[in-house]
């Protein structure tokens, strides 16, 4: 069976060429536009990594990184961050909050799949 | 001129160059919205199109390989196989009667001459399904560029929205120094950063870019 990957990230046009990317690899994608529209998806189900950009309305990367380490089932959810955001406070926030990995994009599609293949669970 | 005149161009003029950002401003914020919406609207729609052929460029590129390896492969190959058919045939051939090694030699030939069609075919094809994944994966960072310069533009946009609603106020109070620290602080990108302040430094991402940092 596909490992599921939770794609969350305000811009749709982004979101999608990520899912692109990781469905041609043969991986299932879920797609949210903020950190709240992704919490509402770790419902129990199984995930086995999230791909999270930083800002974004209403909820951003750092506080869903704390939200969903914060649910006992997803407590070891490998979470990557990709995002624009270049600086090293913000990478340290992001590793400080629980986050594996940090990205900047733009990505090309053998780097986001070599950080996938190695930090999703299996 | 006098002080007093001095002071009523000062004002008037004050006066006039708030009549005329109050009316601009939202023009102007309305103009970067648009821009930003039909450009997103494009990238969305080349992003349709590119997802229906992109599952077709991948099977051309799996179909590639396998006929690649169908060739080269060292045992079962077809390359080998053909060289192996030689190899059986070599030690037998003098005992066969003149007719039976002319009819072997023929259809070996044949078998060669397919093996060099098919080399012929797929050499070529590689380079293309090579040569298409390499544009492919240009593509994929291309459409990604979308999404920063909407972060750029929506940045502005409020920027403006904010002016124009602080220059709505009776006397309105604006701190240059602190009005540019904030708009600083807002900032994601480098190009943001090196835009503000100036510099000459090239603004295009670097090619490592998407570097990652493991934690």
């Amino acid at each position: 069976m596909a490992q599921t990957i939770l794609v969350i990230d305000d811009s749709a046009s982004l979101r999608q060429v990520v899912a692109m990317a990781l469905q041609g690899a043969g991986y299932e994608v879920l797609q949210a536009g903020d950190g709240q529209a992704a919490l509402a998806l770790l419902d129990g189900r199984k995930i086995h990594m999230a791909v999270c950009d930083v800002n974004m309305p209403r909820m951003n990367g750092i506080e869903f990184v704390k939200a969903a380490k914060a649910l006992p089932n997803y407590r070891f959810l490998p979470i990557l961050m990709l995002t624009t955001e270049t600086q090293e406070s913000k990478k340290e926030e992001g590793k400080a909050a629980g986050a594996k990995a940090w990205m900047v994009k733009p990505f090309s599609p053998a780097s986001l799949l070599n950080a996938v293949s190695k930090l999703c669970l299996p | 001129m006098n002080q007093a005149a001095v002071t009523t161009v000062d004002v008037s003029g004050a006066n006039a160059l708030m009549r005329l950002t109050a009316k601009v401003l939202p023009v102007w914020a309305r103009q970067l919205a648009s821009s930003r919406s039909q450009s997103e609207g494009a990238v969305a729609e080349m992003l349709a199109a590119f997802a229906e052929i992109g599952p077709h460029l991948d099977m051309a590129a799996r179909q590639s390989q396998q006929i690649s390896a169908a060739l080269a492969q060292g045992d079962g190959g077809i390359t080998q196989l053909a060289q192996a058919c030689d190899q059986l045939l070599k030690p037998v051939l003098p005992s066969c009667t003149p007719q039976a090694v002319q009819a072997i030699t023929q259809v070996m030939a044949m078998i060669h001459a397919c093996v060099d069609a098919l080399e012929s075919v797929a050499k070529p094809f590689e380079r293309e399904t090579q040569m298409v994944g390499q544009q492919v994966e240009r593509m994929y960072k291309g459409f990604q560029y979308q999404d920063r310069i909407s972060q750029m533009m929506t940045l502005l946009h409020e920027d403006i929205e904010r002016l124009h609603a602080t220059l709505q106020a009776p006397q309105p109070q604006v701190d240059a120094e602190a009005w540019l620290a904030r708009l600083q602080s807002k900032y994601v990108m480098n190009e943001q950063r090196e835009q503000h302040a100036n510099t000459d430094t090239p603004t295009t991402p670097k090619p490592d870019d998407d570097e990652t940092t493991f934690f």
